[in-house]
């Protein structure tokens, strides 16, 4: 997977960043996922296109697989964007292609952190890895960590926050 | 008033200054909890009665049982429900079919009200709400207690949510851990205020008196106190005004087209919605007096229902002022602060979606003074946005601004509605650096600054993008040194300082 450096300019932030990136299977489970959305939207459509006119039914539903298969296309670079980097007193999130996203949380903030993993990201052995501040606004997320790795990355940050903590 | 029972065991719950027993609410509360819904009841049956006086005698039974529903439903939670303070916890254990046991250590709130309902405020009695710092998560509730216990209980629990390490008036046991960074320097004594807390309990006669007269004392200095002409005048010029203002054009407008002005009668209840919307947020703002105490930020407000709130020092999370396109051709501003939690008005929902209006409307040289109060020496949004913004964002480009110190950072926007925002460094939660494809276009970037709480958030809009990326490099630094400073009790902040 060609890792483009979408994202904030690599200056943002330290000079010296270590950007880590979520497993490559998060490609994998998220082209799943497109495709469990396409194919019943595509069959669906096509069905219902079809009760008007066989050539309606064929162009909605081929219309919605073409769709899916854009969405793919843009898929690999949304995936390649997300990275995370955690410094000596925060953690670093960046995302996003079209609009471009970097959050910087300090582990002091942090008020929990907790681990989730749908049916697709589970059948992969990934997990997202979500940390919540007491600001409804700051949304930090690392989706597709291999699960040992979220884990560990959950206990890591779990103790940084307990060391570091402040008041509000 | 003294002829009322004391609830629970026997003697008013605080005249012993026994706080660790359980204690009851008063016998009233369910009269004044469901007292908004038998009121709503109360006005639908008229309207029933005299929309169709034929057919009104079913509708009539209904609603009696209905109303007496509610009420069966208020008395049994009240016999379920009761609350004690000990150990730097308040509990409260309700609930009948799903029984809840609550706990609020008193180490974690955020600020703690006293509301008083129209009803309430009739029969001397008033609420006492908790607000904790969590964003989703309801804070404590006790409806209702007698006026003078809720007051000296909102005393007793300031003072033990105060002085974490030392031992709360009473002889409550100390409070554990400390984990409120408050700067040491502020912690005024207690004791200071002179007034007994068991003493006052034992005059019932007080409860009967307005909020006001009893709850003035203590060493407090009052900062403002809004006018009221002036508050009406701004709900006029204000959103919900237009509302009312389109309502009635609309309502008057098909009355003369018409010809039958009975049609308007189906406009009623929408027109009656916003009505009382408008009456809300006079109510809630009507006689707004704020003032500095020694346990913080004392706000009354009230017409109808009247709420005293306290802001412990240091509580205040960011400072909001505000000035819609009318105001300001009036000179005219409003000054909000970010508490965090939720509100806890849920009966009232135009209120609740609002941050704490220190100021409902003020001139300028009050908000500046205000603001003054609350943060010291704070940056103006000096730093324009570069000429690139222009095309981004051509109508606020105007007040798109920020600045920042080693305290502080500011930033404004909006140009109907120009909103400027204060944020001190060491409550931020998070930064985010945002670049949507257009603003990549033009070399443009926006850093963004959470604090805790639902809605605040300073941004710092449409900035060069290398601008933008010196701010993000230094800011989580400024912040993290703030905090630091923060925690560590050299600096000692006025009182309400941020």
């Amino acid at each position: 997977m060609p890792v483009a450096e979408p994202g904030p300019p690599a200056e943002v932030g330290d000079d010296g960043i270590r950007w880590q990136h979520p497993s490559p299977r998060l490609l994998r489970a998220r082209r799943i996922q497109v495709g469990l959305v396409t194919i019943p939207a595509a069959l669906i459509g096509g069905l219902a296109g079809s009760t008007a006119s066989a050539a309606l039914g064929l162009g909605l539903g081929l219309g919605l697989v073409i769709a899916g298969l854009l969405w793919e296309r843009f898929l690999a670079r949304r995936v390649a964007a997300w990275g995370y980097a955690e410094r000596h007193q925060d953690l670093m999130v960046r995302r996003g292609v079209l609009v471009r996203r970097l959050s910087v949380i300090p582990y002091g903030r942090m008020q929990f952190i907790d681990v989730t993993a749908g049916p697709v990201e589970r059948s992969l052995g990934l997990a997202t890895v979500r940390m919540h501040t007491a600001a409804a606004a700051s949304d930090a997320r690392i989706p597709g960590l291999d699960r040992a790795e979220a884990a560990k990355l959950r206990d890591q940050l779990a103790e940084l926050g307990e060391s570091l903590a402040a008041g509000l | 008033m003294t002829n009322r029972l004391p609830s629970g065991p026997p003697g008013s719950p605080l005249a012993t200054a026994d706080m660790a027993g359980w204690h009851r609410l008063h016998p009233l509360s369910p009269l004044i909890r469901t007292g908004r819904h038998v009121v709503t009841i109360g006005i639908l049956l008229v309207g029933v009665i005299f929309a169709n006086r034929s057919q009104a005698g079913g509708d009539l039974v209904i609603n009696l049982v209905v109303i007496a529903i509610v009420l069966a439903a208020g008395v049994v939670s009240w016999l379920v429900t009761r609350w004690q303070v000990a150990d730097g916890v308040l509990r409260i254990d309700t609930g009948l079919i799903r029984r809840q046991l609550l706990r609020f250590p008193l180490s974690q709130v955020q600020a703690i009200d006293v509301v008083q309902t129209g009803l309430a405020r009739v029969l001397g009695l008033a609420e006492i709400r908790l607000r904790m710092a969590g964003a989703d998560s309801s804070g404590g509730r006790l409806a209702c207690l007698r006026l003078a216990d809720a007051e000296q209980l909102r005393e007793r629990l300031l003072s033990m949510t105060r002085a974490p390490g030392t031992a709360a008036a009473g002889g409550q046991v100390a409070l554990p851990g400390g984990q409120v960074a408050l700067p040491g320097g502020q912690v005024a004594l207690p004791g200071g205020q002179g007034t007994l807390p068991g003493g006052q309990g034992t005059l019932p006669g007080m409860a009967g008196r307005s909020g006001e007269s009893v709850e003035i004392r203590g060493a407090e200095r009052q900062l403002f106190r809004v006018r009221s002409r002036r508050l009406a005048g701004a709900i006029v010029l204000s959103r919900a005004g237009a509302y009312v203002a389109v309502v009635i054009a609309a309502m008057a407008s098909v009355a003369v087209l018409t010809g039958q002005p009975g049609i308007v009668a189906s406009f009623l209840p929408p027109a009656f919605g916003v009505v009382l919307a408008v009456w809300h947020q006079f109510n809630g703002e009507f006689g707004t007096v704020v003032a500095v105490a020694p346990e913080g930020l004392r706000l009354r407000s009230g017409l109808v229902q009247t709420t005293a709130e306290t802001i412990r020092p240091g509580r205040v999370q960011a400072v909001r002022l505000v000035e819609p396109l009318l105001w300001r051709a009036f000179g005219w501003c409003r000054l909000e602060v970010d508490v965090a939690g939720p509100r806890q008005r849920r009966e009232n929902q135009s209120e609740a979606r609002r941050l704490r209006a220190l100021i409902p409307v003020g001139s300028r040289a009050e908000a500046d003074q205000m603001i003054g109060e609350l943060l010291t020496a704070p940056p103006k949004p000096a730093r324009r946005a570069p000429r690139n913004a222009r095309w981004k964002a051509p109508l606020t480009y105007h007040f798109l601004g920020w600045d920042g110190d080693d305290r502080y950072v500011v930033a404004s926007r909006g140009r109907v509605c120009r909103k400027t925002t204060w944020v001190p460094l060491h409550k931020v939660q998070s930064i985010r650096w945002v670049q949507g494809p257009l603003q990549r276009r033009l070399g443009l970037a926006s850093v963004r600054l959470d604090v805790a709480g639902r809605r605040v958030t300073a941004s710092i809009q449409d900035r060069d993008a290398a601008e933008a990326n010196d701010v993000l490099r230094r800011l989580p630094e400024h912040a993290r040194a703030a905090r630091a400073r923060a925690i560590d009790p050299v600096l000692a902040d006025p009182p309400p300082g941020g």
